[in-house]
């Protein structure tokens, strides 16, 4: 059963590090209208690829919070009116299925939680990067601590029991103290769940531009004075040990080499992605994996909106990939050896009919030797001590 | 008896690297309109993609010109034009011996260098007609004058018959063209003789198999006749015969004096050799013609495939490669870091490094060179002479009596006032003087004897920057000289990567592995553990450094949308990876090997 994701690409303002599709709304809202009505005519379309249902939701963007609750009201009814969520309970007690929300301290009323919890959202993720003011500001964020707070008090006032905070670090000018003071106060908010990224540079983004510039002098370096240097490798490895080691004693098991969670609280929806299990993905720029089939929607608001109202599949021919075998155990290693549960050799043959042993038999071999790779309960998983070099075993596993 | 047309000419164009040869070429073909302006770019005989990117000429390249002469005839000119580089010589010669006549090219602002020297002595043992060209005298700084003093002192030959020439305006060409017709010989051979042709140069053709190119001394062949191998007794039926137009064009038949080339689908690339004579199977030549001195190697080195599964791909490349350069030389060899490759043989660090490229650009694979070395002969406790080309194979210290090097004679040439900077940088490399020579007042000719070891090192880069290019060299073997020498091992890991091995001087030996090791740390990326890397002799470790262990290499997240964005992503680092050979648990960059060479950055 694949799950479900919608893509809400708006965001108030673009955040410097920010790849992502999504446009800006300053201070017009017109769009948002027509988006709504050319992501219920995909939802319509595309109703039919669940015959069986869905087995989550994550609403992601962008900002999804930035609709007005009647229009979080509009889309969640079309979703829910044409899908069909796999219903039950969750281990300890955790709501199911798992429907999520991403949201953005600053974006949050009593009112939209409220139409979300109609809905059944159970889980919210909060975009809150920081707790430090002035990396805030610098980073291009729109909220400040203080904003975090609130979100959060207003959250667990609505009722919702599982809250995740997606941190960043290797910031700009953070130090190791800096760092630390975040994830004190992070955890201070006894969320459920915590996503903790380095900060990854992309090309055509201003942070990008600003510290991938070769020629350093196209740059005020004025500008990067003020916010310092990146933390190197060192200080960036430092920052996810401690995070590491702290959130650990805690409470939090680190169940992905980015994500920590307090005992069944793992996010459903992303270990499904991690699984290597189908999804449907709607909204412009959404991708979808059904049938080995990886299909990115058009990533342009008009052409999207186009051939949505055409009643066409809104995606990009251009971006669509067929998934060979070799792709397609490639990816369920890099995914599966992120996990703390690494990967079961059985779950291999199933998936691929042939033995892991006869295509990774040497490798893997060779990593054991080394303790880089063990393989406990039956598991193949890379040892926690070289999490943060996963890259280089991962390399070995792509074909 | 049918003499071979009298109206046929063949001539090389030789000189010192740069002084012009490749350009004569174009203005000889352009004036003769064997190729239209459109066809016609600059130097285009140097048709190797690697040959236009540096600017040089690294192969002979034969291309035949039909000029009307002012006595009204018609005539056949091939024109071989050959490189200037010293590492490319065997060209050279191989060009000589299919030809009556040469163009000695001389820049006129620059004068008589040291391979201008070297290359008139190999036409002249060939008794080849020289004419002297002095070229690019549009320059501002030529002189004319005083170069073909330089021809007349230095040389030795007659140059009030020089031709004033500039290959960039043209001047001259007619000239040259005339003199061509008027002072080289024609061919003397005889069509009705039985066959007899010398193989000057071949190619591999994936449809066509081998593909000899030929001068015909005497006799004929075309399309179905029978040739013979005079070598190896293979006999294979022609079935394509051409000329070089510099495309290869089909003719019917090749007769006495011509060159061109045959295909016969030779499949075996062994039944090819260079210097082989060409007789008709039917109708053959009693004796073969003289053939080719062997190319000396002066520089060895082992090629390994980056993947162990490339070999016989690597094997298959050096093969068709030895046909199209007959001074490669190769044979198997064994690392026990780098698995199974081959120990080639170069004529200089130059012709090692086109080769290394050629494989890579030609045949798509990726390899590792290992520390070029030079043949040494090693003296044992108990009277044995062996000679070693590997480092690696050089019998431990105490089996040894003595090592000897090889050394050479190396001729400088050098505008007088950098005479005391030459002094130097010989004594730096070991060398003891042996004469000097004053061409004119301002230039001089330095003879010295140095280890040929130096001058594969980094003699040439530091000459030519001392000196701010003016120096020219040239270098020949003279024999072997013993030497305090012992060997130089890497430690990666605690274990000995013997194709870093290499043979030093005991008196650089502690300044080079402080070198190596800095230098390996730089090169080495950081890795999952850390790595000392040590240089040792015999038991004794002379430099340390440590490669900490990598601490960050690490995707921030992976979700659904961005999947295939970050399996590419590693796609193309495992690609980059693919550049590194795996020794132990040790992930070597190829520059790593080649470490050695460029210590002195
Ligand atoms: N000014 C001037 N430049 C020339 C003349 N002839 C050649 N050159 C330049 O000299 C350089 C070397 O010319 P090439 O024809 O490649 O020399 P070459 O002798 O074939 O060199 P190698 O084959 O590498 O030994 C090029 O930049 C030419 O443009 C000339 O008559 N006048
Ligand atoms: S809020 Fe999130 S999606 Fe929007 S710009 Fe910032 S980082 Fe990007
Ligand atoms: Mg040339």
């Amino acid at each position: 059963m694949p799950s479900l994701y919608v893509h809400v690409p708006f965001c108030v303002k673009k955040c410097d590090y920010c790849a992502f599709y999504s446009l800006p709304l300053l201070n017009s809202c017109e769009g948002l209208a027509d988006y709504l009505r050319g992501v219920a005519q995909e939802i319509e379309l595309r109703s039919n690829e669940a015959p069986a249902g869905v087995s989550s939701l994550y609403l992601g963007g962008g900002t999804p919070t930035v609709l007005s609750w009647r229009q979080l009201d509009d889309l969640l009814k079309e979703i829910h009116l044409h899908f069909t969520f796999l219903s039950g309970q969750g281990k300890e007690g955790q709501s199911f299925p798992e429907k999520t929300t991403e949201a953005n301290p600053g974006t949050i009323t009593e009112e939209k939680l409220k139409v979300l919890r109609d809905y059944g959202v159970n889980r919210i993720s909060l975009g809150a990067q920081s707790f430090n003011d002035r990396l805030l500001y610098q980073i291009g964020r729109i909220h400040r601590a203080q904003d975090i707070l609130h979100a959060v008090k207003r959250i667990r006032k609505a009722g919702i029991e599982n809250l995740n905070l997606d941190l960043i670090f290797g910031l700009p000018g953070q130090t190791l103290e800096d760092w630390q003071d975040t994830l004190r106060k992070a955890v201070g908010l006894s969320p459920e769940h915590l996503s903790v990224y380095a900060l990854t540079l992309e090309e055509d983004t201003p942070l990008g531009k600003k510290y991938l510039a070769r020629d350093l002098n196209s740059f005020k370096m004025s500008d990067r004075d003020e916010a310092g240097d990146l933390p190197d490798d060192d200080l960036q490895a430092d920052m996810y040990e401690w995070a590491v080691d702290f959130l650990s004693n805690k409470g939090f098991r680190r169940y992905e080499i980015s994500n920590f969670a307090r005992s069944g609280y793992e996010c459903q929806h992303n270990l499904a992605y991690w699984r290597c299990e189908e999804y449907i993905g709607l909204g412009p720029g959404a991708v979808s994996c059904m049938r080995r089939v990886r299909s990115k929607n058009i990533e342009d608001m008009e052409a999207y909106l186009k051939d949505a109202a055409a009643g066409k599949r809104p995606f990009d021919g251009a971006e669509t990939e067929f998934l060979t075998p070799e792709q397609q155990m490639s990816e369920y290693m890099m995914l599966g050896l992120r996990t703390e549960q690494g990967i079961d050799p059985i779950d291999f043959y199933h998936k691929f009919q042939v033995s892991i042993q006869d295509i990774y038999g040497q490798i893997m071999a060779n990593y054991i030797d080394r303790d880089v790779l063990s393989i406990s309960g039956g598991r193949l998983k890379i040892h926690p001590n070289y999490s943060f070099v996963a890259n280089s075993i991962i390399k070995d596993f792509i074909r | 008896m049918a003499q071979a047309s009298r109206n046929i000419r063949n001539f090389s164009i030789i000189a010192h690297i740069d002084h012009g040869k490749s350009t004569l070429a174009d203005r000889l073909i352009e004036y003769t309109g064997t190729l239209s302006t459109r066809e016609l770019k600059e130097q285009v005989l140097d048709s190797m993609d690697l040959e236009r990117e540096r600017g040089i000429t690294i192969k002979l390249q034969a291309v035949r010109l039909r000029y009307k002469a002012k006595d009204g005839e018609i005539y056949e000119l091939n024109l071989i034009d050959t490189p200037g580089h010293v590492d490319f010589s065997y060209e050279v010669s191989r060009s000589l011996a299919a030809c009556e006549g040469a163009l000695l090219v001389v820049d006129a602002a620059q004068g008589i260098e040291a391979q201008t020297l070297a290359n008139v002595y190999l036409a002249l043992e060939n008794d080849l007609e020289i004419i002297p060209v002095i070229n690019k005298i549009d320059l501002p700084s030529a002189e004319p004058e005083r170069v073909k003093q330089e021809i007349e002192d230095v040389i030795g030959i007659d140059a009030s018959e020089a031709i004033l020439a500039s290959a960039k305006s043209g001047l001259g060409v007619e000239e040259i063209l005339e003199a061509i017709v008027k002072r080289i010989p024609p061919p003397k051979g005889d069509d009705e003789k039985p066959l007899k042709s010398l193989i000057f140069d071949s190619k591999f053709d994936s449809y066509k198999g081998a593909i000899p190119y030929i001068r015909i001394f005497d006799g004929k062949l075309g399309k179905g006749t029978n040739i013979k191998m005079m070598s190896s007794g293979k006999v294979f039926e022609i079935i394509e015969v051409g000329v070089f137009t510099p495309g290869m064009t089909i003719v019917e038949e090749l007769r006495a004096g011509q060159v061109g080339y045959i295909a016969g689908s030779i499949k075996n690339v062994g039944d090819t050799r260079v210097g082989d004579t060409v007789t008709d199977a039917d109708y053959p030549s009693s004796e073969p013609l003289p053939g080719y001195r062997k190319a000396v190697s002066m520089v060895f080195c082992g090629l390994y495939p980056v993947e162990t599964s490339d070999y016989d791909r690597l094997k298959d490349a050096l093969e068709k490669l030895q046909l199209n350069d007959a001074s490669l030389m190769y044979e198997n060899e064994t690392s026990v870091a780098l698995g199974f490759g081959f120990r080639c043989g170069f004529l200089g660090l130059l012709h090692m490094e086109i080769i290394q490229e050629r494989i890579e650009r030609e045949f798509g694979l990726s390899i590792i060179t290992t520390a070029p070395s030079v043949v040494y002969k090693v003296n044992t406790i108990n009277q044995e002479q062996v000679l070693i080309d590997n480092p690696a194979l050089l019998p431990p210290e105490g089996k040894i009596e003595s090592i000897e090097e090889p050394m050479v004679k190396a001729t400088i040439m050098v505008p007088s006032e950098y005479v005391g900077t030459i002094m130097e940088l010989n004594q730096e490399k070991r060398g003891s003087f042996l004469n000097m020579d004053y061409i004119t007042a301002s230039r001089v000719s330095l003879y010295y004897e140095l280890p040929l070891s130096e001058i594969v090192y980094d003699y040439f880069d530091q000459l030519k920057s001392r000196t701010k290019g003016y120096a020219s060299l040239d270098y020949e073997l003279i024999g072997y000289k013993e030497a305090n020498l012992v060997k130089l091992d890497i430690m990666l890991n605690g274990e000995i990567v013997d194709a870093l091995s290499f043979i030093v001087h005991k008196d650089r030996a502690y300044q080079r592995g402080r070198k190596l090791v800095e230098k390996l740390r730089g090169l080495i990326p950081r890795q999952m553990f850390e790595i000392p890397v040590q240089a040792v002799i015999g038991s004794k470790v002379i430099a340390r450094e440590n490669i900490r262990a990598m601490r960050k290499d690490v995707l921030a997240k992976c979700y659904g949308g961005d999947i295939t964005r970050k399996r590419k992503l590693l796609e193309k680092q495992k690609e980059g990876k693919k550049r590194m050979k795996q020794v132990g648990n040790v992930e070597i960059p190829q520059e790593a090997f080649m470490a050695v060479l460029k210590m002195d950055d």
